[in-house]
C-alpha cells in the first residue's frame, strides 16, 4: 500500500482521495512509476483558471482546447465564450474541469501499466535487459 | 454539545453535496431548456448577456441563441442567417453532456 502523500504531494482535495483510491493497491515501485507518468500528464487547475481569464481579453475557450474539449473550443472562440456567459461559468467551475481530465489521465495512465508488461523495475534488472 | 456534532455533520454533507454538484451539466441543460423558450422572432428579446448590459450592441457571439432556436422550429435558412454555428452547437453542447453524464459515476469515488 503506497502513500499518496509521498509520491503526489502536489495533489489536494477530491483529486487527492480519488489517486490514494488508486494507489492503495500498489507497491512503492508502481506507485513510483504512476506518479512520474501521472504528473507528467495531468493539468494544473491553476492553468485552466488563467487560461479561462484570457476570455475576457478575446481569447475565449482556450482552456477547453487545452482539456482536449476541441469542439467546445472552436463554439467559444468563434463566440467570445458564449457572449462571456460560458467563460463566467467555467471561471466558477475550472476546478471540476481540471478534475475531471485528470480523472480520465489517472485512468489512462494505470490502463497503459497494465498492458505494458516489464513495469516492475527490479524485475528488468534481474534478467540483465539492458540492450 | 449533541446539538452542535448533528449540526457539523449537516455542515459537512451540505459541503459534499456542493463539491460534488454537476454545476455544468445543468448549466448546459438549463440552457437549452432555455432555448426552447426563446421567441425568436419577437422585435425586442430579453437579454442575459454582460456585454449587451455593458452597453455593446455586437459581438461575435450574437443571435447564437436566437438560431439554435430557429433551428428547433425547423427554420434553417432563418437560423444560418442569424448565425451560421447553431448547429455546430446544438452537436457541441449534446455531446459534452453525453461525456458528462457518462462520467457523472465514475469521476465521484474510485472503484
Amino acid at each position: 500500500m503506497a502513500n499518496v502523500l509521498r509520491h503526489l504531494p502536489e495533489l489536494e482535495g477530491m483529486e487527492l482521495g480519488y489517486i490514494q483510491g488508486i494507489l492503495k493497491n500498489m507497491d512503492d515501485d508502481q506507485a513510483n512509476l504512476f506518479a512520474q507518468v501521472y504528473r507528467a500528464r495531468r493539468k494544473d487547475n491553476q492553468m485552466v483558471l488563467i487560461l479561462c481569464l484570457l476570455g475576457f481579453f478575446g481569447f475565449a475557450g482556450l482552456h477547453r482546447f487545452i482539456l482536449g474539449q476541441i469542439g467546445l473550443g472552436i463554439l467559444y472562440i468563434l463566440t467570445l465564450g458564449l457572449c462571456f456567459i460560458g467563460t463566467i461559468v467555467d471561471l466558477v467551475n475550472y476546478k471540476s474541469l481540471a478534475y475531471e481530465y485528470n480523472i480520465k489521465v489517472a485512468h489512462e495512465t494505470l490502463s497503459m501499466m497494465s498492458n505494458n508488461t516489464n513495469y516492475f523495475p527490479n524485475v528488468n534488472t534481474k534478467t540483465g535487459d539492458n540492450a | 454539545m449533541a446539538f452542535f456534532s448533528y449540526f457539523q455533520i449537516q455542515m459537512k454533507r451540505i459541503g459534499t453535496l456542493i463539491r460534488t454538484f454537476p454545476l455544468e451539466l445543468v448549466f448546459w441543460i438549463g440552457a437549452l431548456i432555455g432555448i426552447l423558450f426563446i421567441d425568436p422572432y419577437g422585435a425586442q428579446h430579453f437579454t442575459l448577456c454582460p456585454l449587451e448590459n455593458l452597453g455593446f450592441h455586437w459581438c461575435p457571439g450574437c443571435g447564437l441563441g436566437r438560431a439554435m432556436s430557429l433551428l428547433t422550429k425547423g427554420d434553417i435558412a432563418a437560423s444560418w442567417s442569424m448565425h451560421p454555428l447553431a448547429m455546430f452547437a446544438f452537436g457541441a453542447i449534446g455531446y459534452r453532456i453525453f461525456e458528462l453524464i457518462r462520467h457523472l459515476k465514475t469521476t465521484n469515488h474510485y472503484g
